[in-house]
């Protein structure tokens, strides 16, 4: 099908400077975990979008000089001709597609803590990050302003030898141009500091040299935070915001826009529960007004509709894409070729995001579970190698992993029975879409469904089994199916068995009228009474969510939660937002304290710290601290256990009992996957799905196959013609 | 005891298609074949028939079509049907509803079932009356659009709910043999097994030609062509209310060719 001549403005060709974007589909710099020491990571997972149509690939943040090293979180890096050979696998692989390659030449300041290279950040002004709360930042002389400036002419001499087409001199997110712009970090009363035209001049010297230096070759591009959303104080767009852009308008070939800064920059990759698409449009649509030349907007742009809004009408020109291109690198090929219902897309939970936020492991997806696995598990997301074996398959639940499975193994060409007793492909996420904020999570389901239902009609033999009664061991062994994968989810405990003691806590009990999971929350049947307490020990989502659920719903609502609430929401972005909303509805937070026991209408909590901080041997039998004394009692009307969650995999034990029975029924394996086998993310619990599905002709397919590893290589130094042996001053 | 139920292959349309040159079907290419969604609901009630006796009555299902029509024949073999009977001639090719009653009581008169089992309809052409002619042409008694029903294997009689209009339900007690077609929503079909399906696709399919039933099957009817209709268009008429007024004045001459 070709594609709706609607969507024909989308792929027109677009000048930047010397270099050509054959359409509107671009994706801007974005972190994968790869940076120059993952080459074949990064050149498999930037070359596969160019294969599925996007204009141009960048690399994440791409530090100049062992001043900016963001250890440990993971950026790329152009210090030396090592990295430069590295780098170049990425851009001859994205040449091959015919696409451009960019680098986001980076300048941390006092963001970044030097934690490997020890060496000093410098900055407009000296101050302390409140990103990195123990980096400080030495201010710049003048001549530290020309020497870093000089660091910015060399990693953009250094990455046209890399091979890449656009240059960018990175400004968003509180790096150093901004910094220098920003009064925020800048108060310098010389000629780079006080008005916009002083503040500027850092910024604009520096595009100018690196200009002067390859733009001649490469288009010069820069990434502008046109407002960093603080109000008066900082940058507002028409404020400063429109008057640098005219100011270096001349200077760029490329104006990458967003909003935002470092400390907060869900403000800019908004995850889907405050933000949606298009979000920064009413800070961003301004620069087109001052500036000739092109200029890119992101907001998480999924849909062909909306991105022709925005290029028809005139907030932007080129569409940028972080997350929507890791969810589905094919998105521009599948809008050319009229395969809107294909699109994976981006469900903006960010949890791509929360890899680089932990500090290093590559970036994850959970719409795409072959997001970060192209280079080293040979994982294509639209590519699936054909069936090895005339095996069919029972996949006992249809939640994100036992859908995902099925689907791969159907895309295989296997004949695959999906069975569930919902009426509804997507297991849990299907009630978890219910609460505040996460409607958009339900575009995981909706892809696989879809997809199944596609291919049912390629396989007249599979079959979706929905609504049906539970599986019993007897139900699976008579079925007929040579392999069976279970992969009947996880459930909240029931009994108050959490992170901290391993155990029950006496008197939790979910079958009570006053207390309740998250499910039976969710499923509404059970009343809820006005006090609400919610016994906190899990550090994602579920209880912020169920406290904003019931805050809202008029519900008087106190979290008791023994963990850092929400800490895994710092790593998605999620986390600032979340609390002003917990704030707004007066959720009130006991943190630091658990609980001992529950009576009816009561909960008694102590502080986790509260036995004291002296350690002594007193002898066997005896605590080696004090008596913990702060127990108290908490009334409540209902109470709801987030403590934990355990795996539904009673079928996969009582089939395990019965292995011996297998081969009489032809049974040849059975596997466990998704939280049945152990309670996870989304993200993680389709992997397990995507890879059982790629692997299930291997002898032990239960466990993964070994993976191509990027590890640096004794007896190969990093820099050409270097040295690999140990060698000590003398 | 017998149950015989009768199924058809159904044409269920890609979203977007192409009528054939000759105007008048569906161009295959364009066309997804399955069981006919009513055909579960009576293969089930046979099903359910049979398991309350014991296993004891015998599940025949038969269908009118070509070669490739075997599948849908397989599929009620997965679930359990006994045996399975294709009927087809190449003159069969096009033929109306009655041409199929015909073979069907062709098929019926061999078989002497008990029971009938028809779907109310098909999904693709939805005469809603194969059933109908097959229990004339048979001159058995007959109840249209089963919505509940009660029989043991055996009985003489079938106590059958019919739905009606506005929610109503007719009861109805039909001596057997008889015809009943069936509704959606009587129960709830089962799927295949993957065993089930293995073993079906090893059973035999008896065939038969339209000679070996020796009979008229002429059509009463043919199909003359198959058409998406014209959509009608809504347009904006805008400008001052004289403007519009006479511009829909315009219009209404345009349509009315005065």
């Amino acid at each position: 099908m070709a594609r709706d001549p609607k969507y024909d403005i989308l792929f027109e060709p677009i000048q930047i400077g010397p270099k050509t974007l054959r359409n509107r589909f671009y994706q801007v710099p974005h972190c994968i975990g790869a940076g120059s020491d993952k080459p074949g990571f990064q050149a498999a997972h930037r070359s596969l979008k160019a294969e599925g149509g996007w204009a141009a690939m960048n690399t994440e943040y791409c530090s100049i000089h062992p001043e900016s090293d963001d250890t440990m979180r993971v950026s790329a890096r152009i210090w030396d001709e090592g990295d430069v050979r590295n780098l170049k696998a990425m851009t001859d692989e994205v040449h091959k597609h015919g696409a451009l390659a960019g680098v986001e030449l980076w300048y941390g300041g006092a963001h970044a803590p030097c934690l490997e290279t020890r060496a000093t950040p410098r900055g407009p002004s000296q101050y302390a990050s409140e990103f990195e709360t123990l980096s400080y930042c030495k201010e710049m002389d003048l001549a530290d302003i020309a020497m870093v400036q000089q660091y910015y002419v060399d990693a953009a001499r250094r990455s046209r030898d890399a091979g890449f087409d656009i240059v960018y001199v990175y400004g968003a997110h509180s790096y150093l141009p901004l910094q220098f712009l920003n009064p925020y970090y800048n108060k310098r009363t010389d000629k780079y500091g006080g008005s916009l035209e002083n503040r500027a001049r850092f910024w604009l010297e520096t595009l100018e040299k690196v200009r002067n230096a390859v733009g001649a070759d490469c288009a010069i591009a820069t990434r502008f935070a046109v407002d960093t959303v603080y109000g008066p104080d900082q940058i507002e767009v028409e404020v400063d915001g429109m008057k640098f852009v005219e100011l270096a308008d001349p200077l760029v070939d490329l104006w990458d826009v967003d909003v935002g800064d470092i400390a907060e920059w869900g403000e800019d990759a908004g995850p889907s529960r405050f933000y949606q698409q298009g979000h920064q449009v009413p800070w961003t649509r301004f620069v087109k007004q001052v500036s000739k030349k092109p200029v890119l907007g992101v907001g998480r742009f999924t849909d062909p509709e909306k991105m022709t809004e925005i290029v028809t009408k005139g907030f932007a020109d080129i569409i940028g894409a972080a997350r929507p291109s890791i969810a589905d690198p094919f998105l521009p090929k599948k809008i050319e070729e009229g395969r809107i219902d294909d699109v994976r897309v981006c469900i903006g939970c960010n949890v791509c995001i929360s890899r680089w936020e932990i500090g290093g492991p590559p970036m994850i997806c959970t719409q795409n579970a072959t997001a970060g696995e192209e280079y080293r598990r040979g994982w294509h997301p639209e590519m699936f190698p054909k069936k090895k074996s005339e095996d069919s398959v029972l996949v006992v639940g249809a939640g994100p992993s036992g859908s995902e499975c099925a689907r791969v193994l159907m895309e295989r060409g296997y004949t695959v029975h999906l069975y569930d007793s919902a009426e509804k492909i997507g297991g849990h996420l299907n009630s978890v879409v219910t609460l505040p904020g996460l409607g958009e999570w339900g575009y995981h389901r909706d892809y696989r469904e879809t997809q199944i239902t596609k291919l049912l009609k390629k396989n007249k033999q599979s079959q979706l089994m929905l609504g049906q009664k539970r599986m019993t061991a007897d139900d699976v062994l008579n079925y007929g199916a040579e392999k069976v994968v279970i992969a009947t989810g996880s459930s909240w405990n029931t009994d108050g068995v959490n992170c901290l003691t391993h155990a029950p806590i006496p008197g939790a009990d979910a079958s009570a009228p006053e207390q309740l999971t998250p499910e039976q929350v969710l499923s509404g049947k059970k009343p809820i009474g006005k006090r609400v307490v919610i016994l906190n020990a899990d550090t994602y989502f579920m209880a912020p969510s169920l406290a904003e659920k019931l805050a809202t719903a008029g519900h008087e609502v106190t979290v008791v939660s023994g963990v850092h609430l929400a800490n895994y929401m710092h790593f998605t972005l999620e986390y600032p937002n979340m609390m002003r909303r917990m704030h707004e509805l007066h959720v009130e937070e006991i943190g630091d304290h658990f609980c001992s026991r529950i009576e009816k209408n009561r909960l008694e909590i102590y502080n986790i710290w509260g036995d004291g901080s002296r350690r002594t041997y007193r002898g066997p039998g005896v605590a080696p601290r004090d008596a913990n004394t702060t127990h108290r009692w908490l009334e409540f009307d209902s109470l709801i256990l987030v403590t934990g969650r355990h795996s539904d995999d009673t079928l996969h034990r009582e089939l395990k009992a019965r292995e011996s029975e297998w081969e009489a029924n032809g049974i040849k394996a059975v596997y466990l996957i998704g939280d049945a086998e152990a309670p996870r993310l989304i993200a993680d619990a389709t992997f397990t799905g995507q890879r059982l599905a790629r692997e299930i002709e291997e002898a032990n397919a239960q466990f993964p196959l070994p993976y191509k590893r990027e590890v640096a290589t004794w007896g190969t130094p990093h820099l050409p013609g270097g040295t690999f042996e140990i060698v000590y001053q003398k | 005891m017998k149950i015989l139920v009768p199924v058809k292959r159904i044409a269920a349309l890609e979203e977007d298609f192409e009528i054939r040159d000759d105007g008048r079907d569906v161009d295959g290419d364009f066309i997804n074949w399955d069981l006919n969604e009513w055909d579960d609901y009576s293969l089930e009630t046979a099903m359910q028939i049979k398991e309350a006796a014991g296993g004891e009555p015998e599940v025949v299902v038969v269908t009118v079509g070509p070669d490739d029509a075997e599948e849908v024949l397989r599929k009620c073999l997965a679930k359990g049907a006994d045996r399975a009977i294709r009927v087809w001639d190449d003159a069969l090719e096009g033929a109306d509803q009655l041409a199929i009653a015909r073979v069907l009581a062709g098929v019926a008169k061999t078989e002497a079932p008990d029971l009938i089992l028809a779907g109310v309809q098909s999904s693709d052409h939805s005469h809603g009356c194969t059933g109908i002619a097959l229990s004339a042409l048979l001159d058995m008694p007959h109840a249209a659009v089963v919505a509940a029903m009660t029989y043991s294997a055996g009985d003489a009689k079938v106590r059958v709910q019919r739905e009606l209009e506005g929610g109503m339900l007719h009861a109805v007690d039909v001596s057997t043999p008889a015809v009943l077609t069936i509704q959606l929503g009587i129960n709830t079909p089962r799927y295949a097994s993957l065993r089930g399906i293995k073993q079906a696709a090893a059973r035999p399919i008896e065939e038969l030609s339209a000679a070996d039933l020796g009979a008229d099957f002429a059509s009463a009817s043919r199909v003359r062509r198959m058409y998406v209709p014209e959509k009608s268009r809504a347009q904006m008429i805008e400008g001052s209310p004289a403007e519009q007024a006479a511009r829909i004045a315009e219009i209404i001459r345009e349509a009315t060719g005065a």
